[in-house]
């Protein structure tokens, strides 16, 4: 008997047991379905992540003391250092500024708004993306007068003042139980909060203003805690960042004692990544129980229908079938239940991701690549599940079963 | 056609030695009808079963056209089956919720035989037992005696060297019986090789000789003197 045979015997006898066929079915439908929306979702997240930080730019490192290692006054980055940098690694970077960040409050009408007050230089707006909307971003004149100026966001003014043309107005913040004024000399777009695709958590403004001016607020002296740096689209980010590390440690005399930390948009989302790849691989580990469940009564239904059709084995055996047609026709039944379960599951399944979605923002990702494991998996559950009854059917003796009521 | 020398079949079940044959001789030449006959235990099932390649003997030499049985594998065996020998059954043993002419078909799709090919043949087997109407009839919607007439097609259908059938009339009543022994007359003069396992013997009276079985040995084997004929279906 070939193989085409082996099928049409086999879809014959799922037909004519057509509901517990069925349930049967449901076991590797609930199984494939739920191993699918995990992975569509683990997936998708992973990408939308991924775009949140292409967005933040790939190429954007941060290097900053390390804490850990008690930084003494001998350690910390001076002006000195950042001009050298700029200098010696010019063809590198495109741009680069001191960072100094704290937190503060802006005294609107009736209350007081938590924002993060971001002290930079005039080079800032071609690390962050900074989108003007009115007036303008920090000059250097700012920088070096020290001015006592700030750029702020268009939420942040329509919540101050109720309105966008604030140039020139005065703002209200306090910080570390100072009370500054600021004058607004720019209004950029405030810009979609980040992971807005993935979770719905409001986060406060940022107002940028001079780093000097920070400084001398903060009474920081020739001191800088972190510099911000876009490099260039083709440079090797970790080589580069390790190069700056052992130059600037060259300066402060204090080579290979880990004084320094470097951050890179790309080892986070590497971490990021590995997370939600975890995550994935754990419930989706938990997702694949229900598939095992599923397998196991695939077996048990076979097993019923090796025990049901024991006299037809035996029929079939006295008119010539052999070990392998018998095995062949019973284990092809099992991948063909789980094979339509495991398509019944892939569809449902990609169903769920989207519906799912629709609740948590994460646009699920279903590849060709996932859907033909489901499948192959599926299959592959059969025959593992279906071999056993398969060859339970096969080994009956001929006699007995012919004698079998 | 058979040649059996020595056969002896002995059944242990723990510390209990039954021995079903006991050094059985027997030859069976082309185109005889040949009734086996004894009462129940008397060792004619066991020849059946071995006859019919479905088990073997424990000691004992047995030639079926030509092929040393004793000798092959189960995949060997499942082919002489197969190609060989015609098996018709007390209870039928169709293959219910199929139609008369995939039965027929099924022993010709084990042979790897093309489709169209068989049904040809199938149809042509059921011809000659006279159920060309009922070929679409699924199993269950026969009479039995029709389901017996479906079984004989079946076994013939393969060209087999010989027809083995086991109690075939057993499970019907006397008219259907007559019926089935007038095919297996009519077969027999066509040229089928027939062994008729029965423990009536107006039904053996039908064959050419009787092979009398008593406790797993051979207590008589004649020609059959007054032949019952039975003439066209």
């Amino acid at each position: 008997m070939n193989f085409i045979e082996s099928v049409k015997v086999a879809v014959n006898a799922i037909w004519v047991n057509k509901m517990r066929s069925l349930l049967t079915m449901l076991g590797i439908i609930i199984g494939i379905s739920s191993v699918i929306a995990v992975v569509a979702l683990g997936k998708g997240s992973q990408s939308a992540i991924g775009k949140e930080f292409e967005q933040f730019g790939v190429n954007r490192v941060y290097l900053t003391t390390n804490w850990r290692e008690n930084p003494t006054a001998r350690d910390y980055f001076n002006y000195g250092d950042l001009e050298a940098l700029r200098r010696v690694f010019s063809d590198k970077i495109v741009a680069l500024s001191p960072s100094l960040q704290d937190t503060g409050k802006i005294v609107a009408k009736k209350e007081l708004l938590n924002i993060n007050l971001s002290g930079v230089n005039e080079f800032y707006n071609k690390i962050e993306k900074i989108e003007m909307l009115e007036g303008r971003y920090l000059l250097e004149g700012d920088i070096k007068a020290k001015r006592e100026v700030a750029v702020i966001d268009e939420n942040t003014a329509m919540k101050v003042f109720g309105r966008t043309n604030v140039i020139g107005e005065n703002i209200l913040i306090q910080m570390r139980y100072r009370n500054l004024s600021l004058v607004i000399v720019g209004l950029y777009k405030t810009p979609k909060a980040p992971f807005s695709n993935v979770a719905n958590f409001e986060q406060p403004a940022t107002v940028y203003i001079p780093i000097s001016t920070m400084e001398k607020i903060l009474g920081i002296g020739d001191r800088i805690y972190g510099i911000e740096m876009n490099m260039e689209k083709d440079v090797n980010v970790k080589e580069t960042l390790n190069d700056m590390v052992k130059f600037i440690e060259r300066r402060h005399d204090n080579i290979g004692e880990g004084k320094y930390r470097t951050y890179t948009a790309e080892g986070e989302l590497e971490m990021v990544n590995k997370v939600t790849g975890i995550l994935t691989t754990v419930v989706g580990a938990i997702a694949a129980i229900s598939l095992f469940v599923g397998g196991i009564g695939v077996m048990n239904i076979m097993l019923v229908s090796v025990t049901e059709r024991t006299r037809e084995i035996g029929i079939r055996k006295a008119i010539g079938a052999r070990h392998k047609d018998i095995l062949m026709q019973f284990l092809v039944e099992a991948v063909i239940i789980s094979g339509i379960g495991g398509v019944i599951g892939t569809v449902l399944g990609i169903g769920f991701s989207f519906l799912i979605s629709m609740f948590i923002k994460v646009p699920p990702s279903v590849s060709m690549g996932t859907i033909m494991m489901a499948w192959l998996f599926s299959a592959g559950v059969g025959i593992f599940f279906g071999i056993y009854p398969a060859n339970k059917a096969a080994k009956l003796d001929p006699i007995e079963a012919l004698r079998y009521e | 056609m058979i040649k059996i020398d020595n056969l002896t079949k002995i059944y242990r079940t723990g510390s209990i030695q039954v021995e079903a044959l006991k050094g059985i001789c027997l030859e069976i030449h082309r185109g005889e009808f040949v009734a086996v006959m004894g009462p129940s235990g008397s060792g004619k099932s066991t020849l059946m079963n071995i006859l019919g390649c479905l088990d073997r003997p424990t000691e004992g030499r047995y030639r079926l056209d030509g092929e040393k049985i004793e000798e092959l594998n189960d995949v060997q065996l499942a082919a002489i089956r197969n190609k060989k020998i015609g098996f018709v059954f007390q209870s039928f043993n169709l293959l219910p919720r199929m139609s008369a002419l995939k039965n027929v078909e099924l022993p010709m799709m084990y042979a790897g035989i093309p489709s169209k090919e068989r049904v040809e043949r199938a149809k042509e087997a059921l011809q000659r037992v006279g159920l060309a109407d009922r070929m679409h009839h699924k199993s269950n919607e026969l009479s039995g005696g029709q389901r017996q007439r479906v079984a004989i097609a079946r076994a013939l259908v393969n060209d087999p060297a010989i027809i083995l059938a086991d109690e075939p009339t057993g499970n019907l009543d006397s008219k259907s019986g007559k019926e089935i022994m007038a095919i297996f007359q009519q077969l027999n003069e066509e040229g089928s090789t027939i062994v008729l396992v029965t423990h009536e013997a107006d039904i053996a009276s039908h064959a050419k000789r009787i092979v009398a079985f008593r406790d797993g040995e051979i207590v008589e084997d004649r020609a059959v003197e007054n032949r019952t004929m039975i003439s066209g279906l």
